[in-house]
């Protein structure tokens, strides 16, 4: 037995009241008036005697009355089963809430067969209840009360995420691990074939669950704007061009209009026909875009069953392009035209190069430059040189290939550190060396495909221990590096962007490694233009700043209370539709979230997969399974149960109280007899 | 007859004059039926008028006849006097029922006075004592002395100690003829010291009877668990238990009463032990005893 608020046993001390009402109070009676005690002796009465309680039977009561009250708020308990009371199998019950339960009147049909399910439950039968939606979320205790857990199934809400079969089977497993009761488990839903997962292991059920299925709804055709690939952030919205895709799930052939939203106002509009049961694609080029963070959407006229997967939302920026400057020896003209083809033949052309030499760079401002590239620079005036590095260490960032030129001098300018040598690996037998080693978490370098192909023929060799190493070659000797200068970054390049010192020119991937270069100097975040719901958006990029975030939902709300604004730093999105973000750090972003699409996708799952599903587990069909138990399964006696003892203390205080109230009432009028 | 007795009729009773009229009157009532006492109002002699006497008790017929002037007498007729000395101290105003103690002694002094005064024709005389004298009525018996003493009756309350030397001294100055002396009182005092105190009273041969006036529960008391109890003359205060009360105490009001009884014979004075719940037919039949010499 125990206790589950024990602070209230507190509560007893206060049975030291009526002791004091019945031991001490009885000494201050009532004074009666007598004729004369001329004949009456003092007496010298025991201590004993004064301390005598009267009314043992009436203290009593009024003890346990205390009693019961402090114990009643303890909330007693016993583990194990009350008499008559072992329950026999734990009752769980699904609802799935996700998106698709929306069509029609599912979530209402599956909420009124589980109440049924509830209404029919033997009294001493524990059950639970689970909404099956982005997560197997647990809306009740293991309870017998059915007022609980009918309470609980009206509370559920259609939800717009993404529901999981595999979720309930890992929930199931959690659950069997916590009891060897048997658990009849009832999933309420419409049984779609996309909530099941890829592989089918994810399904077996524990061997002590039976699972029964419960299908609502019916296949109904739908329409949705499956997908829209738009840039996140663009420059130049005339060279914009915004790709959606219209799928049809169980639909006839049919003409849809899709309209583009920019801020909520029509941009334009178009008819595609949709084959049976297909998919047609529909593009925007160079709709009218303003400046900013623009709410963007494409929607059909679907005309479903499920109408809120007919429009697609998603965020672009729109913003100037930024300017960087390319410093490079008048000798050399090739890796200038190297670099600015790349970033100019990227996607988004963010940047704009301008070309100059370590002369040219003694007089220009560089205020208005987002990066600088020092190309194979043999040296820099001592003024410039300072004058660079102020300019980093306020915040700016800087690239530095050191090729053959730069490898003469005994220390790189800017990035400070020390030339150890250089390696011309033509002269080796390989005649060149490559890329061993890719820190994939670095973003300018990380991902990219093909680094070990790229042959590196020349590099410098610099001692900077305390830099960031991203790629290293096959000897261990750094390529690329990053280190921190005040606020700002620099980045070294041991090698050149010639065809002299690499043959990374000549390869794709240097067209995207110079792009993702222009984008990580220039400050630009790698930007998406639409979420799904359940998507966790980062509300603090840098940890270290500590502020307030805030999130204004579609509807209006903010989400976060103060403690969660001061302290979260992810946040999953809950709903579809345009989130309004406050980051940490002040910023302001938006983006948009929107429904899992594989939700749109209304065809129940067959009935052998289903049936074969439920063979997993230990039910009836169990035989039929055609996947083996787990072996090793523990077979033992139903587990026990915590059962609280609050309303059976509630029962007898009230018969301590009635007994109190008879024996109080009778005392009462034999003092006022005998008075 | 004898529910008018009863003091708790009397009690409800308003005017004392019409108590006395009812208790002395049913009381003759009953007499009239016994065999055993006869009231005697019966003439039994004239005697020569002489200057002073009540010209009321004149027989105007013997003198329209005879032209003389003669006195009517009756039996029982003497030159009697009835004292009575009633106790008025805080004591007597307990009460465990409807009648005090004080009120019972109210009921049997005017019982008492109407009797003497309207059917012995005696002269009846008042002292209201408590620590000292608070009244004091001369014994007299003409026509509305009655009413004076109901008045003074109806005037006591209670209030202060008991004192029994003060008053009776005083009383001694005042006795000059033979007759009665009635003391109603708790006689919450030492026995010796009250016979003592009542003795001298007997001089002029007096005849002296003590009635003991006491509540029910002053000798039965009952009381529940401990109790504390309170001194109505001193205010002292005493924590009693249950069963001191009903043994050691009820010893010690048995003594008491058997004491004063066994002091007051043997110094010749009568006693009587009055409860106030019992009918006043005892302390009448008492009077009538000693009035006719027959106790």
């Amino acid at each position: 037995m125990g206790w589950l608020a024990p602070g209230f046993l507190l509560g007893a001390l206060t049975i030291a009241v009526p002791v004091w009402l019945h031991l001490l109070k009885r000494s201050a009676s009532q004074p009666r008036q007598f004729s004369s005690l001329m004949l009456f002796e003092p007496q010298v009465r025991s201590t004993t005697r004064r301390r005598r309680i009267d009314h043992w039977l009436l203290l009593l009561l009024r003890v346990a009355v205390l009693l019961l009250v402090a114990a009643a708020f303890a909330e007693p308990y016993v583990r194990g089963h009350l008499p008559g009371t072992a329950p026999d199998k734990l009752l769980v019950l699904v609802v799935d809430d996700s998106f698709s339960m929306q069509v029609g009147t599912r979530l209402a049909d599956a909420r009124r067969e589980a109440l049924a399910i509830v209404a029919a439950k033997p009294l001493n039968t524990q059950a639970q209840v689970v909404a099956l939606g982005a997560r197997a979320a647990v809306l009740t205790e293991q309870v017998q009360d059915a007022a609980v857990l009918s309470a609980a199934l009206r509370a559920i809400k259609p939800t717009d995420a993404r529901g999981s079969f595999g979720l309930l089977t890992s929930m199931a497993r959690t659950l069997a691990a916590g009891t060897h009761m048997p658990i009849e488990m009832h999933l309420f839903s419409d049984m779609q074939a996309t909530g099941l997962p890829p592989d089918f292991n994810e399904l077996r059920l524990p061997h002590n669950v039976t699972l029964t299925l419960h299908a609502v709804g019916s296949m109904s055709p739908n329409w949705t704007v499956e997908s829209v690939s738009a840039p996140p952030q663009v420059w130049d919205p005339t060279k914009t061009r915004i790709v959606a895709t219209v799928a049809g799930f169980g639909t006839p052939a049919a003409t849809r209009t899709v309209t583009l939203l920019i801020n909520g106002k029509s941009a334009a509009s178009q008819s595609i026909k949709v084959p049976a049961a297909g998919r047609a694609s529909v593009v925007f080029a160079g709709p009218d875009i303003p400046y900013g963070l623009v709410r963007a959407s494409v929607q059909i006229d679907g005309a479903d069953a499920l109408s809120a997967d007919d429009r697609y939302d998603f965020v672009i920026q729109r913003s100037e392009r930024v300017h960087g400057l390319f410093v490079h020896q008048g000798s050399d003209s090739s890796t200038g035209l190297y670099f600015r083809s790349a970033l100019e033949s990227a996607a988004d052309a963010a940047v704009v190069l301008d070309e100059v030499s370590p002369e040219q760079l003694r007089g220009r401002d560089l205020a208005p430059y987002a990066f600088i590239v020092l190309s194979d620079v043999a040296g820099l005036p001592p003024a410039v040189e300072a004058r660079v590095t102020a300019w980093v260490k306020a915040g700016g960032r800087a690239l530095l290939s050191a090729g053959t030129a730069a490898a003469q001098q005994r220390r790189l300018p800017v990035f400070d550190a020390p030339i150890l040598g250089s390696h011309d690996y033509t002269r080796d037998d390989s005649r060149f060396t490559s890329v061993a080693s890719v820190d994939d978490a670095y973003a300018p370098a990380g991902t990219l495909p093909g680094w070990l192909g790229i042959k590196i023929f020349y590099v410098t060799r610099v001692d900077a221990p305390q830099a960031q190493v991203a790629l290293r070659l096959a000897d261990q000797t750094p390529l690329l590096l990053e280190k921190r200068l005040g606020k700002g970054r620099v980045l070294l390049f041991a090698s050149g962007f010639d065809r002299l010192t690499t043959d990374l020119p000549l390869h794709p991937q240097f067209v995207a490694f110079v792009d993702r270069l222009g984008s990580y100097l220039s400050g630009r975040t790698n930007r998406v233009s639409a979420l799904s719901v359940g998507d966790s958006v980062d509300l603090r990029p840098d940890p270290a700043v500590r502020g307030s975030a805030d999130v204004l939902a579609p509807d209006g709300t903010h989400p976060l209370d103060l403690r969660e604004a001061a302290r979260v730093r992810s946040w999953p999105l809950p709903a579809a539709g345009f989130y309004a973000l406050t980051l940490a750090d002040s910023r302001h972003d938006l983006v948009a979230a929107n429904v899992s699409r594989l939700e749109s996708d209304l065809t129940p799952a067959s009935a052998d997969k289903l049936k074969l599903w439920q063979a997993t587990g230990g039910g009836p069909g169990a035989a039929a399974a055609t996947m083996p138990a787990p072996s090793g399964a523990i077979t033992a006696a139903p587990a026990e149960s915590v059962h609280n003892l609050w309303w059976y203390a509630m029962c007898l205080l009230l018969v301590a109280v009635i007994a109190e109230s008879l024996l109080a009432s009778r005392y009462l009028n034999t003092l006022r007899e005998s008075s | 007859m004898q529910n008018l007795l009863d003091p708790a009729v009397l009690n409800a009773i308003s005017g004392l004059d019409l108590v006395a009229a009812t208790v002395v009157d049913g009381f003759v009532a009953g007499l009239h039926r016994s065999a055993d006492f006869g009231f005697s109002q019966e003439f039994a002699e004239y005697r020569a008028y002489a200057p002073g006497d009540d010209l009321r008790h004149v027989d105007w017929n013997v003198y329209a006849r005879s032209d003389r002037t003669y006195i009517k007498l009756f039996d029982g007729e003497t030159n009697s006097q009835l004292m009575l000395l009633v106790d008025a101290s805080s004591s007597m105003g307990f009460a465990s029922h409807a009648v005090s103690k004080l009120a019972y002694v109210r009921f049997i002094a005017a019982a008492l006075a109407y009797l003497a005064t309207r059917r012995q024709r005696d002269a009846t005389g008042l002292v209201v004592f408590g620590d000292t004298v608070r009244d004091f009525v001369p014994p007299a018996s003409r026509q509305g002395h009655l009413q004076r003493v109901l008045a003074s009756l109806m005037q006591a309350q209670p209030q202060a100690n008991t004192s029994y030397a003060a008053p009776l001294t005083h009383l001694q100055a005042f006795l000059r003829r033979r007759g009665m002396v009635i003391v109603l009182s708790d006689f919450y005092a030492p026995p010796a010291d009250i016979v003592k105190a009542v003795t001298p009273l007997r001089i002029h041969g007096n005849e002296v009877v003590l009635f003991q006036v006491l509540d029910p529960q002053e000798l039965r008391p009952t009381v529940d668990g401990s109790s504390m109890l309170i001194d109505l003359e001193t205010g002292a205060q005493l924590e009693v238990s249950e069963d001191y009360v009903q043994g050691r105490y009820r010893e010690r009001i048995d003594a008491h009463v058997a004491n004063l009884q066994r002091e007051a014979r043997r110094a010749g004075i009568g006693y009587h032990l009055l409860q106030t719940d019992q009918p006043l037919d005892q302390a009448l039949l008492q009077y009538l005893r000693l009035r006719t010499g027959r106790d």
